[in-house]
């Protein structure tokens, strides 16, 4: 669904990405795995349009949306949702608004009942007039994911969604993300320097190191991988 | 992408930031480079002029710029204090203090200086102490503090309150202040110095009042005793590249650090106690800064009775219009200005300057007279009396001339606010118009307003351009001031003042109470 | 977009709402003291019927904003009719060919030393250079009765003048220099240094630190000290050099502009000025001197019968101003 043919990314002159190839199935859940600084954020803004490889293709089922520092496709036609690392939920927007307000541009009929549907979902229901700063992290969380969700995406991207929750909330919301693959059909790549997370929800993974892939596969193949970075990695 | 390109792109795709650019640079930056292609290309005279510019220019120009440097030094640092106590304290009547503060601001430099001087003659008995250096630099800093205090002030009402109660668990408050709040409003706090720096350098009135030869006032020589306007012109070119190094240190300092402060509005802001300490900080600069050469004005005003303060009345009553409503018109055109110069550079491009910042740059620090003659030589033509001979022309000069600072205040405003914020909404699909309007403008609007009342405040006040191009017939408060002042009694002149003084403190209410509601809405407020 | 274009018809209107109207008006710019100048054209509206758009100087620019405004709009003159405190504005304009002669029946009676042989300009109503000096820091016998008495010890640091690059002090320097000749006229400038002149910023600012008692004396115009004197009695002037050299007279003048839009307001205006009336109203006002004959004058207005004037010929010291200005200027600096 998702390839990167040759990507380099630099940024202030730090290769980030070099000469990427990667492919990304659809309708699964990839993580990207590695550590802080490794490239996954970035490879996440690339797929999302928000930064231009500075050499490279990218396809989107098997269309070219990015080609050589020229973006084809801007981000609001990729039919993507992202999940900032700091949510980026609007702080001067309730809840409600904060879901709502891209169904509005959209001109989407029907905002109140789809809005409330995706609250209920996710048991919001009775914080839909609070604020962002009058909710707890989790409930945040569930909200960034909402406001993403109604727009139905193909593909779905999560920076690094849990890296502020405690145990029990990384669960409850783990268990959400397994679930939205089926029940929302999406493709969904997840990031995170957490390799319990990415064991728990991956169908594949993808381990990164330096802006390139130091492994790729299934959790059973990353578990069980020869690669002495994976092996390092996977042992804290 | 090369930063032309971007550049041309951005507002190629953008049909009302295109507009916007399109209309300071036809009206504003045209006239500027027209007069200086004049001076550097076509004009006979160059070869000798630059001549002129011997050791003695350039060791005044740096005089100037050591006494810029040390009023921008005080002024920013005593703002940042007042900022502080003003907007992150729970002092009462903060708001009622904040406008007083103020009143420096709201008085013509020149006025000012007679006043400061009026006060060591009458208490001092001696007013030497004053004429010199001491009194330039002491003036100069009551005037520009306001202005540093409303810019360090806005910047600290943006940072969230979770960055410091971080910090407050594990150090003291004035460890948090120094080390954790002041490195996140650097931006603010250069942006002040430059500003004050600006205004310092390329001002005239209150060294010329006092006696004390800068660079300015070289440039008022040429033009006004010797009729030499190139080689005033080029004497401002050099003014200008001081200015410009200036930014040019500014932009490389703060243009990779990261002051994304924003978090959540409301009850996310964090307000410290106020103690004795502060509250004797402020009586006594308030005592110094704002009752001291009020009450000179007010002493002056009323020393034969109410018959001046009635005659000043009568003799402005015809000009308070006017005035009132250029000043509102060109803000609201500077904070355009300033909003789209301001988007440009800190959300589309990497490198923190461009042609549009130069350009506001270059026009607001180039002596008010120079701007005036260069509007003239450009405006002075058949095809362009609807603009000459009418009120356009002066609030062209405004906004020409006051742009600069809005594009700061806005830009300082825009770097607290996280990018992904924007991005966000970038993928949902909202469009551009729509994420600026919903999205940014919200959160950026304390800036917008200080921009707005800033720009009221300089506009309303403004002298050097003005003279120069003012339709005659049409009547301006500050003109007014000063054309009378050329012979009227002390008294008079000081009536005037202060009713110029009052109209303006009562129109700054006015537009604090606006912003007030207005920003109550967003969560921006809670004193 | 709806409120963006209404936002910008609005903007326009207003611009547009510059456009000339075609009226019944002249458009004058004038160096004279708003407080005094208005009235006079004030009459003039109320008299003719002829709206008068008036241009004023301030105190800050040193009466040279207007004079650089006219020679800025040369190409395409706004003013009519330019109304000088002194000749030498009025001069530099016939010489960068801005003006144009105007030969007004009204100036006949007029002495041809205060005219443009070749009536470029006109002069009116005048005022003199005085010293005016405060009388509880200088006994009457004291004060000086020669602008050379100024370099005695008596008086170091304690005696102003205003900038001499500017005004009517560049005027009455150049005046010097035109009598005494380079030599002495630099000797003389020398010893005032010497003797620590007080250098104010202007006539306006010489007055108010001879009031406030910072130096005891200062030299300035008669309407100055005339004001000086209106609004403090411990305030005198004197007209200096009587037995020798004699005082500068300054008169108004007035010009007329090259290819402006009101000419024949203008020419009326210019007779107007130059009427008995116009003077007798600046006599009550400020204390100027008439040069016409047989104009009613308050007791207190000085005559110019009465004043022994310097004899010097105002085009002389017009150019002799242009070629001592950069040696007053590094005077000054240094």
């Amino acid at each position: 669904m998702i390839k990167f043919e040759s990507i380099s990314h630099s940024y202030k002159n730090k290769n980030v990405v070099d000469n990427l190839n990667l492919q990304i199935e659809a309708n699964k859940l990839t993580c990207l795995l590695g550590s802080s600084g490794s490239g996954k954020t970035t490879i996440l803004r690339l797929i999302a349009g928000l930064e231009i490889p500075q050499s490279g293709n990218i396809f989107i089922d098997k269309k070219l949306v990015t080609e050589n520092e020229k973006l084809i496709v801007p981000p609001n036609k990729r039919n993507i949702g992202f999940i900032f690392q700091d949510l980026a939920l609007w702080p001067h927007f309730t809840v409600y608004k904060n879901i709502a307000f891209g169904l509005t541009e959209r001109k989407e009929k029907d905002i109140d009942k789809t809005v409330f549907k995706i609250l209920e979902y996710f048991g919001l229901k009775e914080h839909a007039d609070k604020y962002p700063h009058q909710l707890s992290g989790g409930q945040k969380q569930l909200v960034a994911i909402s406001r993403s969700l109604v727009l139905k995406p193909k593909i779905l991207l999560m920076d690094e969604p849990l890296a502020n929750l405690d145990v029990k909330l990384k669960r409850k919301i783990l268990d959400h993300i397994k679930n939205l693959k089926e029940n929302f059909n999406l493709t969904i790549i997840y990031v995170t320097h957490d390799h319990k997370e990415a064991f728990t929800i991956a169908d594949k993974i993808i381990v990164i190191e330096n802006g390139k892939i130091e492994a790729d596969g299934t959790r059973e193949q990353i578990k069980n991988s020869k690669n002495e970075f994976v092996k390092y990695f996977l042992e804290y | 992408m090369n930063n032309n390109i971007k550049f041309i792109n951005f507002f190629n795709g953008h049909k009302f930031f295109a507009a916007v650019y399109l209309f300071f640079f036809l009206f504003i930056i045209l006239p500027v480079f027209y007069i200086f292609a004049n001076t550097f290309l076509f004009d006979n005279s160059l070869v000798s002029n630059i001549k002129q510019l011997d050791k003695n220019t350039f060791l005044l120009l740096l005089n100037s710029s050591i006494v810029a440097f040390v009023v921008s030094l005080f002024a920013t640092f005593i703002g940042s204090v007042l900022g502080f106590l003003l907007y992150k304290t729970n002092l009462k009547y903060k708001g009622f203090f904040k406008i007083l503060f103020l009143i420096p601001l709201l008085i013509s430099p020149y006025i000012l200086a007679v006043a400061w001087k009026d006060f060591f003659s009458v208490f001092f008995q001696n007013a030497k102490i004053i004429s010199s250096y001491f009194g330039v630099v002491l003036v100069q800093v009551f005037i520009y503090t306001p202005l540093a205090m409303i810019i360090v002030g806005n910047a600290f009402t943006n940072i969230d309150a979770h960055l410091e109660e971080s910090g407050l668990l594990i150090t003291n408050v004035k460890d948090v202040i120094l080390k954790i709040e002041l490195p996140l409003i650097k931006p603010a706090i250069f942006s002040s110095f430059v500003l004050i720096f600006i205004f310092t350098i390329s001002g005239f009135s209150v060294p010329a009042f006092f006696g004390i030869r800068v660079f300015t006032t070289e440039i008022f020589t040429q033009f006004s005793a010797f009729y030499n306007h190139s080689l005033a012109i080029l004497q401002s070119f050099l003014l200008v590249a001081v200015c410009v190094f200036l930014l040019l240190t500014e932009s490389k300092y703060i243009s990779n650090a990261s002051f994304l402060s924003v978090g959540s509005k409301g009850t996310n802001k964090k307000l410290f106690p106020s103690n004795n300490t502060h509250i004797l900080f402020l009586t006594i600069w308030f005592l110094i800064s704002v009752i001291l050469p009020f009450i000179t004005l007010v002493v002056q005003s009323f020393s034969k009775g109410t018959s001046d303060i009635i005659k000043a009345f009568d003799l402005l009553e015809s000009a308070v219009g006017n005035s009132i409503g250029f000043a509102l018109l060109a803000s609201a055109l500077i904070v355009i200005v300033g909003f789209v110069a301001a988007y440009y550079s800190n959300t589309q491009t990497k490198s923190s300057s461009n042609f549009f910042d130069w350009s506001l740059l270059i026009v607001f620090t180039i002596p008010s007279i120079v701007f005036g003659i260069a509007l003239i030589k450009f405006y002075n033509r058949v095809v362009f009396n609807f603009i000459y001979s009418g009120y356009a022309i002066i609030v062209i000069a405004y906004v020409g001339k006051f742009s600069f600072i809005a594009s700061k205040i806005i830009g300082n405003a825009i770097k607290q606010i996280p990018q992904s914020l924007d991005e966000a909404a970038q993928i949902e699909g909202i469009s551009f118009y729509s994420r600026i309007k919903n999205i940014l403008l919200p959160l950026i609007l304390p800036g917008i307003f200080a921009s707005f009342i800033i720009g009221f405040i300089f506009s309303f006040g403004e002298l050097g351009t003005t003279i120069m191009v003012y339709p005659p017939g049409k009547e301006i408060m500050p003109i007014k001031v000063f054309t009378i002042m050329a012979n009227a009694p002390l008294a008079l002149t000081s009536s005037m003042t202060l009713i110029v003084l009052s109209v303006t403190i009562f129109m700054i209410a006015i537009l604090y109470s606006v912003s007030k509601i207005f920003m109550k809405n967003y969560g921006f407020y809670n004193d | 977009m709806k409120t963006i274009l209404s936002v910008i018809s609005i903007l326009l209107i207003i611009f547009i709402n510059g456009c000339s109207n075609n009226r019944n008006e002249v458009v004058v710019y004038t160096s004279v003291d708003q407080v005094f100048s208005e009235p006079v054209l004030k009459d003039f509206e109320q008299q003719t019927g002829i709206k008068v758009k008036a241009l004023y100087d301030t105190e800050e620019t040193k009466s040279t904003g207007v004079l650089n405004r006219i020679i800025a709009e040369k190409n395409n003159p706004q003013c009519d009719l330019f109304w000088s405190g002194d000749p030498v504005r009025a001069i530099v304009l016939k010489n960068k060919n801005i003006s144009f002669p105007y030969n007004s029946k009204d100036a006949e009676d007029i002495n041809p030393v205060y005219r443009d042989p070749e009536n470029y300009w006109t002069g009116f109503s005048a005022r003199a250079r005085v010293l005016i000096y405060n009388k509880k820091l200088l006994e009457e016998k004291d004060v000086p009765q020669s602008v050379f008495d100024l370099t005695n010890k008596k008086l170091k640091g304690k005696f102003a003048i205003a900038n001499p690059l500017f005004g009517t002090t560049t005027f009455h320097i150049a005046a010097l220099f035109t009598l005494l000749g380079d030599e002495k006229a630099k000797q003389f400038l020398a010893d005032l240094k010497k003797n620590k002149v007080v250098i104010a910023t202007s006539n306006g600012d010489v007055k108010k630190r001879v009031m406030q008692g910072e130096v005891f004396c200062g030299l300035t115009d008669t309407d100055d000290a005339f004001e000086a004197a209106k609004e403090d009695t411990n305030i005198g002037f004197v007209f200096l050099d009587q037995n020798g050299i004699g005082s500068l007279v300054i008169p108004n003048t007035v010009n007329l502009i090259k290819k402006s839009p009101n000419q024949n307001n203008a020419k009326l205006l210019f007779d107007f000025l130059l009427s008995k009336k116009t003077e007798a109203k600046l006599a009550k006002l400020c204390a100027q001197m008439p040069l016409h004959k047989g104009v009613q004058v308050p007791k207190d207005v000085p005559s110019l019968d009465n004043i022994v004037p310097m004899k010097i010929n105002f085009d002389e010291t017009a150019t002799e101003l242009e070629k001592i200005q950069p040696f007053l200027k590094k005077w000054l600096n240094n």
